[in-house]
């Protein structure tokens, strides 16, 4: 190539409209136009890209909606499944006590009024009273309106709705913490004796002699002692000794039954009206007058 | 011959100068590509993600939908009208299916405008170049946002054929009042699907995306036919359609769908909704979750109520001397007074209408909840309850009308004037609540005390901090017509309170239950005493301060209580039927009283009083008269108003008072005996309450 300075015109001319530039030229409108026509830029950059897709960021804000979205799915998706394992757990349930240990505090759970009335039904009789009057259930039942019942597991114990089917309470119940509590111990076993329970100190008596005075009772008062006698019936082992605390809570006592199963004892809670309770008391220390006091383990066999 | 060597060299080094620059600006352009790609988002595959968020669906009582969130109703392409994509084909990109993502002479020609022509820029943007904007990047301006958002754009062209990138486009395009993509916008404007809208339908809603909000037809409808206008000439120059067919479609008249009763963009009772949801379950459930929640609004009352409101405030600007075509440019709160309109049903606390301001497009504050206004002699109720209760008084009980002096300890005594600063001498307390004697509530309330006033008012379902001072009575502290409607449904519903609720229901989009309400009514207060005060309350409506509301023909079993505050800042009249409460409270937000044009303050019983009546007339139409329930123990007397003695053929205007078993009519029961009760704090001087 000649780089020299051209002399005159006609170098120049002969210079400019040499083969070269002129194909320099005529390339760069080609390319220029073929891009114009064939969008080949644009195609080879989309390719490129379409290459790299995979390894770029998800990022922009349809990547952060979906991931929100995902979030949220997420967030829903546990409160849904929380929520359908407690419900899943009631219906399942067949005490209420089942019930109370498998609801978080706060939280509630719905069942059917069938499912319900089982759950009452399983209740001792005289704790189901305390809950609710067999009778005003029945009159639920009987007007057709009661068709579900929410159950609430909240501070001071648990609360029961019955509703109709536009989810207006027909009638709430609250059974304190207390009371619940004693639902939970009509099958309470405590390892040991009833020495070890403070609260039988000075009212153990002998099964034998307990039940005897307990036969002697009206059909009534026995009932009211002793609610569910096939509980006991149940239980494996022998009953060798009966307490009765000297704590009254809500109208009930605790009685005591100390059973024997082979070398191991253990203590069965069972809640008895206090009225009738006192009724019984009363005949024990007038057929048993010398068992005022406690009596020792040596003494049992009597 | 030395000037054509000149040239010659001019052209030579312009030539290779050109060449230079050409390479260079290749070179900076690959640099600058690299640069650009590296943050560059990754587009989803398929395309179709876009659409996976699940909206979030508010519905009516009734079943109607009210609101959706998110989301979008997604239709193929098939299934959108021909003239509508040519419509926004001949309108934002008609070069569409001929270009790669760039329409490189519109882009030449924008840059070239915008270079060269001080003051005008002119966009070029293709569709898939909108596409690429509205899916990954923000509206900030900046040089390189736009690079990012080309190379996007020309990898959706390499990546997608043209018609799933128009289907997408046109799927997630937004139009304003909260429509997006084509489907939702058909519906919400014309209430017919995608694939039937008209040539002139077609270009109204293909002019929208450029500025929604300024060429909403619902607002702006002459805007929106200029840029029906421009969208029909586009589609004439392009060749879509013929002059003849722009014109004629131009001249059509175009009938909008109504703007659903409650689902606008903006609703006090939708915030109310959404605010609970998303503290509840948080904002990302809410706007991304899918949820189908049900609420208690009924629509048609919510219109009624919105309608009422509306009315009243205009009557009321009338009062006021406010022009129609007042200045607002500083906001109508500045110029107009506001009002709040809140309706429960008594039996359920379900909130059936709420409307929480005039107008939530100017200000979305919502005083049905939000604000904490004094219901001056409204809350008189309270009082009287609380007499009954812990006095044993009757409505026959007689008291005098007289000055009150009432010592405060550490403050000066206080001394409530009656409204009219007269007094009338005795009368009984039915006769007293009827015409919002103050100084009868005042010896009450010295002899209750205020904690006892305050107490009902919390048993009943008030929940803003009151003062326990003496003028609580007269409504000293403040509540919202929330409150007030709720409360007052409580003696509606004959002392069961039911807390105030506005979701009925929560599902997930599969129609799992998250929550349902459950209606739990609490007695809180005696059955018979609520009869007596809901009888008195009923004397007011019927002949009392509130009897405008049967003047307006309003005949269905009522009661009421009106309120005002001192310098009329505050009018109020809450009511209930046996099935529904309303509250309306109207003033203005702040620093004025109202007076009409001769400054005669306007009272609860001229300016809240009518909305009630107007609205309570709509929502009650066709119901049968229903009375309150009477408990069992109440019976009725008929008694002299001034003596409480009982009325005979020549008493004159006697009243009829509820009285319990065991109470008897007394002659005289003065209340002067009461008046050296010592109890209650110390408390301003509170003059004006009726």
């Amino acid at each position: 190539m000649d780089f020299s300075k051209p002399q005159n015109f006609r170098e120049w001319a002969s210079r400019v409209f040499a083969l070269r530039p002129m194909v320099l030229i005529l390339l760069i409108f080609g390319i220029v136009i073929s891009e114009l026509r064939f969008d080949w830029v644009e195609q080879m950059l989309g390719a490129y890209l379409v290459a790299t897709n995979t390894q770029r960021p998800e990022s922009g804000s349809i990547w952060e909606v979906g991931h929100r979205t995902v979030t949220a799915r997420q967030t829903l998706e546990r409160l849904i499944t929380d929520r359908q394992s407690t419900q899943r757990e009631a219906r399942g349930a067949d005490t209420l006590t089942q019930i109370i240990s498998s609801l978080p505090p706060g939280q509630g759970v719905m069942l059917s009024s069938e499912h319900f009335r089982r759950l009452y039904m399983a209740l001792p009789g005289t704790l189901a009273q305390e809950v609710v009057a067999p009778f005003e259930l029945l009159r639920l039942l009987s007007d057709g309106r009661w068709v579900r019942t929410y159950l609430e597991n909240e501070d001071y114990g648990l609360k029961i709705y019955l509703l109709n089917n536009e989810n207006r309470v027909l009638r709430d119940l609250r059974i304190p913490t207390q009371l619940l509590y004693q639902i939970e111990r009509v099958e309470l076993a405590l390892q040991g004796t009833l020495d070890d329970l403070p609260t039988f100190e000075s009212r153990i008596y002998p099964a034998e002699r307990f039940f005897r005075a307990l036969n002697s009772l009206p059909d009534e008062d026995l009932r009211s002692v002793i609610s569910q006698p096939e509980k006991l019936l149940g239980i494996a082992g022998r009953i060798v000794r009966v307490g009765i605390s000297d704590e009254a809570v809500s109208g009930y006592i605790d009685l005591g039954f100390e059973i024997e199963d082979g070398t191991r004892r253990k203590v069965i809670l069972i809640k008895g009206r206090e009225w009738a309770v006192w009724i019984l008391r009363s005949y024990l220390e007038k057929m048993y007058p010398d068992t005022q006091k406690s009596l020792g383990s040596e003494e049992i066999g009597d | 011959m030395n000037g054509v060597m000149a040239l010659m060299r001019i052209v030579r080094a312009a030539f290779y100068g050109t060449l230079a620059v050409i390479s260079v600006a290749a070179l900076i352009g690959v640099g600058i590509f690299f640069i650009a790609i590296q943050d560059l988002p990754r587009v989803p595959e398929p395309l179709s993600r876009i659409i996976e968020t699940p909206p979030t669906e508010i519905f009516a009582a009734t079943g109607e939908r009210l609101m959706v969130i998110g989301g979008r109703e997604v239709i193929p392409l098939s299934e959108v009208s021909t003239r509508f994509t040519q419509a926004i084909l001949a309108t934002e990109d008609h070069r569409f299916w001929e270009h790669h993502g760039v329409d490189k002479a519109r882009t030449i020609k924008a840059l070239w405008v915008t270079l060269f022509r001080p003051g005008r820029i002119e966009g070029a943007s293709t569709i898939s170049q909108q596409l690429s904007k509205n899916l990954f990047f923000s509206f900030k301006r900046s040089y390189m946002r736009k690079l990012r958002e080309l190379l996007v754009a020309i990898q959706i062209e390499s990546q997608y054929s043209k018609g799933e990138i128009l289907e997408a486009y046109l799927n997630q395009i937004s139009m304003g009042v909260g429509a997006n993509g084509v489907e939702q916008a058909a519906r919400t404007f014309f209430g017919r699907p995608a694939s039937e809208l008209t040539l002139s339908q077609a270009a109204l809603l293909a002019g929208l995306p450029k500025a929604p909000t300024l060429y909403n037809p619902y607002f702006h409808l002459d805007r929106a036919k200029k840029r029906q206008h421009v969208v029909l000439s586009r589609m004439e120059a392009v060749g879509y359609i013929t002059h003849d067919q722009a014109q004629s479609s131009f001249q059509d008249e175009l009938t909008l769908q109504p703007p659903s009763r409650v689902a606008r963009t903006g609703s006090y009772f939708l915030d109310l909704v959404i605010n609970g949801l998303e503290e509840q379950y948080g904002p990302e459930v809410v706007y991304h979750g899918g949820l189908k929640v049900t609420t208690t609004i009924d629509p048609q009352l919510q219109s009624m109520a919105e309608e009422s409101l509306r009315g009243g405030l205009s009557g009321l600007d009338r009062m006021l001397g406010i022009d129609e075509g007042a200045d607002r440019s500083l906001g109508s709160e500045a110029v107009c007074p506001q009002g709040a309109l809140v309706a429960v049903e008594t039996n359920s606390g379900a909130v059936k209408a709420m409307v929480g301001g005039r107008s939530y497009v100017e200000t979305e504050y919502n005083r049905a909840i939000k604000s904490n206004r004094l219901p001056g002699s409204s809350f008189k109720p309270f009082l009287y309850y609380t007499a009954f209760e812990k006095l044993g008084l009757n409505p026959a009980t007689v008291y005098v009308d007289r000055p009150v002096s009432i010592p405060v300890k550490g403050a000066p005594d206080w001394e409530p004037n009656n409204f009219g600063l007269t007094h009338e001498g005795p009368m009984i307390l039915k006769q007293a609540l009827m015409k919002s004697v103050n100084s009868i509530a005042a010896q009450l309330v010295e002899r209750t005390g205020p904690k006892d006033v305050i107490a009902t008012a919390h048993r009943c379902g008030i929940t803003s901090k009151l003062d326990p001072v003496y003028s609580v009575a007269l409504g000293t502290s403040g509540v919202s017509p929330l409150e007030m409607a709720s409360a007052f449904a409580c003696f509606a519903n004959g002392g069961i309170r039911h807390e105030p609720f506005w979701i009925w229901r929560v599902e997930d989009a599969l129609g799992r239950v998250l929550e349902e309400h459950i209606i739990s009514g609490e007695r809180v207060l005696d059955g018979s005493i609520t009869y007596q005060l809901v009888d008195l309350m009923r004397g007011v409506v019927d002949a009392g301060t509130g009897s405008v509301i049967r003047r307006m023909g309003f005949t269905l079993p009522a009661a009421g209580k009106t309120g005002t505050t001192d310098g009329y800042y505050d009018a109020w009249f809450t009511g209930f039927t046996p099935t529904l409460c309303t509250s309306v409270w109207v003033g203005y937000d702040r620093g004025q009283g109202l007076r009409d044009t001769r400054g005669t303050g306007i009272t609860g019983a001229r300016a809240a009083a009518p909305i009630w009546a107007d609205f309570m007339r709509k929502a009650t139409e066709g119901d049968p008269p229903r009375e309150f329930m009477i408990p069992p123990d109440i019976y009725f007397k008929m008694v002299d108003p001034i003596t409480a003695m009982e009325a005979t053929t020549y008493t004159p205007h006697p009243i009829k008072v509820a009285l319990r078993q065991g109470q008897e009519i007394q002659e005289h029961t003065m209340g002067e005996e009461g008046l050296s009760d010592p109890e209650a704090g110390a408390m301003p001087s509170y003059g004006l309450a009726f």
